[in-house]
């Protein structure tokens, strides 16, 4: 579905952000990319996205597509900053501003924007100005944005952004009900095995240090230390406990654990 | 907050106030709100062209009448109007202020051995209400439609579509220009303590301004890749605010038209 050959990518002071970097996301894939702050996560979504030109390499998409503006209504890139997200007048013409630009009919983005104006707390805001919201208001705001047209293909960097715990389970939730295939970007592993069954680590020098199953990555700690990430809290808290594969990796297996163990 | 910064801040901020408002005044309920968009741009441009046509005071005192009655018809405050359109004029008028004592004819006042004529008065009175009313009947177009509604009757009239792409990211990047500004502003008082005066204020201002293109540049690029993400690199095509267009439109089309044509003839007759 979106296959990455040799892509690099350096900015223009020298730095290299990704090198050399092999990677294919089959459909239907749910992928998370971890990697510590400056890895490359971003550069290597945008590269994927079709938002940056990478120095070196190519990247397909759907198998036939190399340029991305091609199928820009079948990728649905969300940056780092909502603040660079938002940028119409109000969250309604924000959030219709991607159906409209690719093509959806005008009733089908008002129900779209409806829907997800409600699920994401948003409906009383969506006359609003959105320099006006607040940094979780405005990350809401921003994923209904990427959520609006619907595409096959989500690359989402740091989803969950200032998200307070209720609307990070909305999102997480919109995220695991769509419909395609999802690519998070996100240096905290917490939320990685509710999102994620592969996971793809970044390592220092922008390449690519592992890409495995969720598990057999979060319970590598050598692995994860080597490029500036812990394992996630349930990870540390039972390791040398369990063997790696009965280690929890999300809350709620914890407890069932714990309460076998009791 | 005070200084040259400090007040910056606070123009800023106004201003980003003003266009927060205009967007909630598009969404009253008025004669202008309830009018199709394509009509409202039709109708304001055909009025706009004839106080520009008029060489005669009178005519253009009617024109800024007629403004007057369309922003109380649409629950445009006055105060307001007159806010956002007068800055123009009085530049304008400014500029043209020369021509009070350069243009021939009956002297109205003799100051210092300089006369001020009666036709060169009448030229500067004329031409600041020209500017004036076609500039306050542009806001009230601004004011009386949504952004987003104003770029798609803009494409359903067939307006070059690299017109319209103008219109559409300059609007756009001025309320991030203005964003970016007042974060700035923002960071560097947060870090102040004191009066810094007004040589102190400007030695700010200097070294604020390298910083603050190089952010303006940066932010401008990040939010291109924004709009890219969601189809920002085709023409831009909001979804159509038109409706049916009711009588009411056509009265204000054909009065606008009938405005013109009578403005060009009052104009052109001997």
């Amino acid at each position: 579905m979106i296959d990455a050959r040799g892509l690099t990518h350096a900015y223009p002071d020298g730095t290299t952000a990704i090198s050399d970097v092999d990677l294919t996301i089959e459909r239907g894939e749910r992928v998370a990319v971890v990697g510590a702050n400056g890895s490359g996560k971003s550069t290597l979504q945008l590269a994927l996205g079709g938002l940056v030109t990478p120095t070196a390499g190519e990247v397909t998409y759907f198998g036939e597509a190399t340029d991305a503006e091609a199928v820009r209504e079948r990728l649905g890139v969300l940056l780092q900053d909502p603040n660079d997200y938002l940028f119409n007048t109000t969250v309604r013409a924000d959030i219709e501003y991607g159906p409209a630009q690719l093509g959806l009919s005008k009733e089908r983005a008002e129900r779209r924007v409806a829907a997800l104006a409600d699920e994401l707390g948003l409906t009383d805001l969506l006359d609003r100005p959105p320099f006006r919201l607040s940094g979780g208001e405005k990350q809401r705001a921003a994923v209904a944005s990427v959520l609006a047209f619907d595409p096959d293909v989500l690359l989402l960097d740091e989803p969950f952004g200032a998200v307070d715990a209720h609307y990070r389970a909305r999102i997480r939730d919109l995220v695991h009900d769509h419909d395609g295939t999802v690519v998070v970007f996100t240096p905290s592993l917490d939320t990685v095995p509710e999102i994620a069954e592969r996971v793809v680590v970044v390592g220092r020098e922008g390449t690519i240090a592992a890409d495995a199953s969720t598990r057999a990555v979060l319970t590598d700690g050598d692995l994860l230390t080597d490029v500036g990430l812990r394992p996630p809290t349930t990870v540390r808290l039972f390791a040398g406990l369990l063997d790696d594969a009965d280690v929890p990796l999300t809350v709620s297996e914890a407890r069932e654990r714990l309460r076998d163990a009791l | 907050m005070s200084g040259v910064l400090g007040r910056s801040v606070e123009t800023i901020t106004g201003a980003l106030r003003a266009v927060f408002a205009a967007e909630q005044l598009a969404a009253a309920d008025g004669f202008l709100q309830r009018r199709d968009p394509r009509v409202s741009l039709c109708a304001i441009s055909a009025l706009a062209l004839g106080i520009v046509l008029t060489r005669t005071l009178a005519v253009a005192l009617c024109f800024a009448a007629l403004t007057v009655g369309l922003a109380r018809l649409s629950a445009v405050p006055l105060r307001r109007l007159l806010a956002r359109s007068a800055v123009v004029p009085l530049v304008s008028a400014l500029v043209v202020l020369p021509q009070a004592v350069l243009l021939p004819g009956d002297a109205l006042v003799r100051l210092l051995g300089v006369t001020v004529t009666e036709a060169g008065v009448a030229y500067v009175l004329l031409f600041t209400v020209r500017v004036g009313v076609g500039v306050a009947l542009l806001s009230l177009l601004v004011l009386t439609t949504p952004f987003s509604a104003l770029v798609a009757a803009l494409r359903e009239l067939r307006v070059p579509v690299a017109l319209v792409w103008v219109v559409a990211v300059t609007y756009r990047y001025l309320f991030l220009f203005f964003d970016e500004l007042q974060r700035l502003v923002l960071a560097r008082n947060s870090r102040t303590t004191g009066e810094t005066g007004l040589r102190g204020g400007w030695r700010d201002a200097r070294r604020i301004a390298g910083t603050f293109v190089l952010r303006t540049l940066d932010r401008g690029e990040r939010v291109g890749r924004g709009m890219r993400a969601r189809g920002g690199a085709r023409p831009p095509s909001p979804y159509g605010r038109s409706r049916r267009v009711s009588a009411a439109d056509y009265v204000l089309l054909a009065f606008s038209v009938a405005a013109v044509v009578v403005s060009g003839v009052i104009r052109w007759s001997p």
